[in-house]
């Protein structure tokens, strides 16, 4: 490594794939006080695009015409603000990249890979292929390269979560939604819901799911079903979660996330912090091989991976209910009626000996809150709700690389908001 | 008729219209298409998840209960051999939650408003 690196590893700032990052590795006492995302005062013009694209109306003007997040409780830390930003101005303040190359160097460490599946539909992006192409099979190949030493998947605990979470579904039906286990019940997937559900909608916390999200059942299943199947001692495993998310940062640091006796998630790293290690790396990512991973708890299905989309986690979960509450097969497993690019989709799925399954897809808090204030009013029947924070789900999450014509679009937007900022300028002083 | 400054020919009239028609053609459709690319991003990525989905060579099963390693995991002495939703489960797989309302009524107290 060149003296160079090595000085900006240590030091506070740098840019991956186009996004400013601070190198910090924080403690799980800090949680409620981090910023995960913050808006650079010296680089925003003011366009507020940012607050645009804020659910909550955490990002607000300040008296000289720049945005910035009003308090940390506010922020759902979805970063839709940052991937919406024409001039980049929007930067993360927590990377674990620097610690993660460490361990990675460190012998004596056992370091396990563990990516969601919308990393691989976005991933390639950073390489110059495509948008949208599937990079799976390179992407296990390139972590192989990069030393980990287990390449686990979180698809595989995607199809973990179809069983927890599908098998409490059909147990809250049964019971008639009554008692501390309510209907509609709600996917407990996407971080910057649950944070928002906890913050705005306290009151519907029993509908929430009790299962973790997939990567919340990884990290303890990797230190203990994982150290079994290894033979390695669990307290040298050091998992990395790799993500198409900001928001998960915040949920590997909950202080619950310790289910496996220790840290369950050590280092949570984006899609772009991914993609900045493999060229720093040098590896050829567009001509390296496709590779399968580690298949105990890496082997995946087709339900899996469409986690990844606005729709997919009840699709995964309605290709199993419709076959344990029928005892039939289900012959083509797609469910196009609840596949959903943007906004609410409500739909009724007919299964066998129970009649119709009501179900909504849900993307973007606006329209979660909207849902909420249905189940909250006692108007609604359904049986089974899924949120996803960022509109279409994970593959347009906070943590993607960002789209280039984002930052070059709007030239006429660009100088307005150039004008506009001189001219408060002025009249402050 | 006077002479003024902006009498044209017929074929300079004809070029200059023509040119004109031609820029406001090229800038619609760049607009468009530079909007597009934005929503565009999210519907290829979108797409090209529920392709791979269907596809045999990259996901031999579609239902995450055919997978031979979930199978494993919940067999009859498999690591969850309670099965879902079992003791065990529930120690690692199952969470709590919080309410974490009172900091955003702190907010509203310190007179900020958010758009919930």
């Amino acid at each position: 490594m060149s003296e160079a690196n090595k000085e900006t590893l240590k030091g506070r700032s740098i840019k991956m794939e186009g996004v400013h990052y601070t190198l910090h590795t924080p403690r799980v006492e800090d949680l409620e006080n981090l910023y995960f995302v913050e808006v650079d005062p010296t680089i925003c013009e003011g366009c507020g695009e940012c607050s645009h694209h804020c659910p909550t109306g955490a990002i607000q003007e300040m008296n000289d015409g720049t945005r910035h997040i009003v308090d940390q409780a506010a922020c759902m830390n979805c970063g839709q603000c940052l991937v919406h930003c024409p001039y980049g101005a929007v930067a993360e303040r927590v990377s674990y990249v620097g610690e993660v190359l460490e361990k990675l160097k460190d012998p004596d460490t056992v370091v396990v890979s563990m990516t969601a599946p919308a990393v691989r539909y976005a991933l390639g992006e950073c390489f110059g292929l495509p948008v949208g192409s599937y990079t799976g099979g390179k992407m296990h190949g390139a972590l192989r390269r990069l030393g980990f030493d287990y390449i686990w998947d979180n698809e595989w605990t995607a199809d973990v979560t179809i069983m927890e979470e599908g098998t409490e579904l059909l147990q809250r039906v049964k019971n008639g939604g009554t008692g501390d286990k309510p209907l509609p019940q709600f996917t407990s997937c996407c971080p910057g819901w649950i944070k928002f559900c906890e913050s705005f909608y306290p009151d519907l916390i029993p509908h929430l799911s009790t299962c973790k999200s997939p990567i919340g059942m990884l990290g303890p299943l990797a230190k203990t079903y994982g150290a079994e199947q290894t033979g390695k001692d669990p307290k040298k495993i050091y998992t990395v979660s790799i993500m198409p998310c900001i928001a998960k940062k915040y949920e590997g640091l909950r202080p619950e996330m310790a289910a496996s006796g220790h840290r369950d998630i050590d280092a949570t790293i984006n899609t772009r912090e991914l993609a900045y290690m493999i060229k720093k790396a040098g590896i050829p990512f567009r001509s390296l091989a496709d590779e399968a991973p580690d298949p105990v708890l890496g082997m995946a299905t087709g339900a899996a991976t469409i986690f990844g989309t606005s729709g997919g986690v009840m699709e995964a979960a309605l290709r199993f209910a419709y076959e344990a509450i029928s005892g039939k097969s289900l012959l083509d497993p797609s469910i196009k009626a609840v596949r959903t690019d943007n906004g609410i989709n409500k739909v009724e799925v007919a299964v066998p000996g129970f009649g119709p399954v009501r179900i909504a897809v849900v993307s973007g808090l606006d329209n979660a809150a909207k849902i909420c204030d249905e189940v909250r009013a006692g108007t609604s029947n359904l049986h089974f709700i899924e949120v996803m924070t960022c509109p279409g789900g994970c593959v347009n999450g906070g943590g993607q690389p960002v789209d280039p014509s984002v930052m070059e679009a709007s030239v006429f937007k660009k100088m307005m908001a150039r004008v506009n900022k001189r001219f408060t300028m002025r009249k402050m002083a | 008729m006077k002479k003024g400054r902006w009498d044209l020919s017929r074929r300079s009239f004809m070029k200059a219209t023509g040119l004109a028609c031609g820029y406001a053609l090229v800038g619609a459709r760049m607009a468009r298409e530079s909007a597009a690319a934005v929503l565009d991003m999210v519907g290829l990525r979108q797409a090209s998840v529920y392709r791979s989905e269907a596809d045999s060579r990259i996901y031999t099963y579609r239902k995450s209960q055919d997978n031979p390693m979930i199978k494993k995991l919940y067999a009859t002495d498999g690591f969850l051999k309670e099965g879902p939703c079992g003791h065990h489960s529930h120690q690692l797989l199952h969470t709590h939650y919080t309410d974490k309302s009172r900091s955003i009524k702190a907010l509203k107290k310190r007179g900020i408003t958010l758009s919930l």
